[in-house]
């Protein structure tokens, strides 16, 4: 799953934002991990979130499942500057070319989202084109409301978390018997933990009870760490924050023979937020 | 560590005369012992069910499956097939909770039954898959 939040973020590498021209890209590297958690700001994590939907609609051509609790009132200011040259409405055009191929679904409870997930396999959401990125915003919005079915919140992330990765595992069969296929499919969540809420300026902690379960299932965790330092005001940001990838997903990553004849994923990004709102990758 | 858990029962459990290994009792308290010292308690507790062919794959038309286990008290648990999970107390505190067990005795079996071919078949609607995988009412 690494592999859609690296070409997120080397999309919006530059001022430039989102890149209309395919050819000029590097292909992105080749699928070897299929979910991943960003842990962090729910904020900033939306913002990714929502990029990584645009950058794989429009990059890719994915389909993509976008569930979240609250409704989407804006898009991030890079995507609403991504491409300077463009006519408003060439823009809203490519936009709307985008976002067919994204579906948001408002699910207000774990129940309705669990119900959701687990429709994904019907014929009604594999026609024409099953999904391949399904996408969960602010999974903690869903653990910790009252869930009649778990008694507990760890029991509630498994079966959410297995319910995912198992209907990603489906479908991505079904993708790759498809003459066009554009599997596998993948899974990106978000998650903020009851620390992260609670500190201001803290580490993402690792002794959330909720957190060990979800990183069970999820095999890439992308932790977004805010840097409180001084160089973020001088050079004139309004944010600066640590991107770290991690998890079992990166390590088999790196041990594939794939890697031998192409650069290693980087693991280590910084994201720039400007006052005006727009987002800037940058590899450390 | 899961996966090669699978390979090593299907090692186990392979063969082409499944029943050979019931019938020799050398063989079959070795293949005892190791469960019993891979798995712990509930290694036995899954060969029961195995012995009541407990477990029943599930197919909907749509090609998606799942696992239905019986557990001891006749309660029916939903497995998923691609990664572990079972709403059974049982996994939800000596697994995940204590983190003190590799699985509970539901996967357990799947596993079993699976490698020695005694699971059921049995294909539900779609809808009737959503509801199981979900674990929710149907609507």
């Amino acid at each position: 799953m690494s592999d859609i939040l690296t070409v997120v973020f080397r999309t919006f590498m530059s001022h430039t934002g989102l890149k209309t021209d395919l050819a000029a890209d590097p292909p992105p590297p080749a699928a070897t991990t299929r979910s991943a958690l960003v842990v962090g700001d729910h904020s900033v994590s939306r913002s990714v979130l929502l990029l990584a939907a645009v950058t794989a609609a429009s990059h890719l051509g994915l389909r993509v499942m976008f569930f979240t609790r609250t409704q989407i009132q804006s898009l991030p200011a890079s995507l609403q500057k991504c491409v300077p040259s463009l006519s408003p409405e060439s823009l809203k055009f490519l936009f709307s070319f985008s976002f067919k191929k994204i579906k948001f679904s408002y699910p207000r409870t774990v129940e309705e989202l669990l119900h959701q997930i687990a429709s994904l396999h019907e014929s009604t959401n594999t026609s024409p084109t099953p999904p391949s990125l399904i996408i969960v915003d602010r999974l903690e919005g869903f653990l910790r409301g009252h869930s009649e079915l778990h008694p507990g919140e760890q029991s509630c992330a498994a079966h959410l978390s297995a319910l995912l990765c198992d209907t990603a595992a489906f479908l991505t069969q079904v993708l790759e018997k498809r003459p066009s296929s554009s599997g596998p499919c993948r899974v990106i969540a978000s998650f903020r933990s009851q620390e992260d809420a609670g500190q201001a300026g803290g580490e993402p902690s690792a002794t959330d009870p909720v957190l060990d379960i979800l990183d069970r299932y999820f095999q890439v965790r992308c932790t977004l760490d805010q840097d409180r330092g001084y160089e973020a005001a001088a050079a004139g940001l309004q944010q600066v924050w640590n991107i770290y990838l991690s998890g079992r997903g990166i390590a088999d990553a790196s041990d594939t023979k794939d890697c031998e004849d192409r650069p290693a994923e980087a693991q280590e990004w910084q994201l720039l937020i400007y006052p005006d709102g727009l987002m800037e990758f940058k590899v450390v | 560590c899961f996966f090669y858990q699978q390979s090593s029962l299907r090692q186990l459990y392979g063969g082409a005369d499944k029943t050979y290994l019931f019938k020799q009792k050398h063989y079959h308290s070795n293949v005892l012992s190791i469960l019993k010292f891979v798995f712990g308690p509930c290694a036995l507790q899954a060969l029961d069910l195995v012995d009541q062919r407990s477990v029943t794959c599930l197919s909907s038309s749509s090609g998606r499956k799942a696992f239905q286990v019986i557990g001891g008290s006749g309660r029916l648990y939903t497995c998923f097939v691609s990664c572990h999970y079972c709403p059974c107390p049982a996994f939800a505190y000596t697994v995940l909770r204590r983190n003190e067990g590799l699985l509970c005795k539901h996967i357990l079996a799947v596993y079993l039954c699976q490698a020695i071919g005694v699971t059921q078949q049995e294909s539900v609607s779609d809808q009737q898959m959503s509801t199981l995988l979900s674990g929710t009412v149907a609507p």
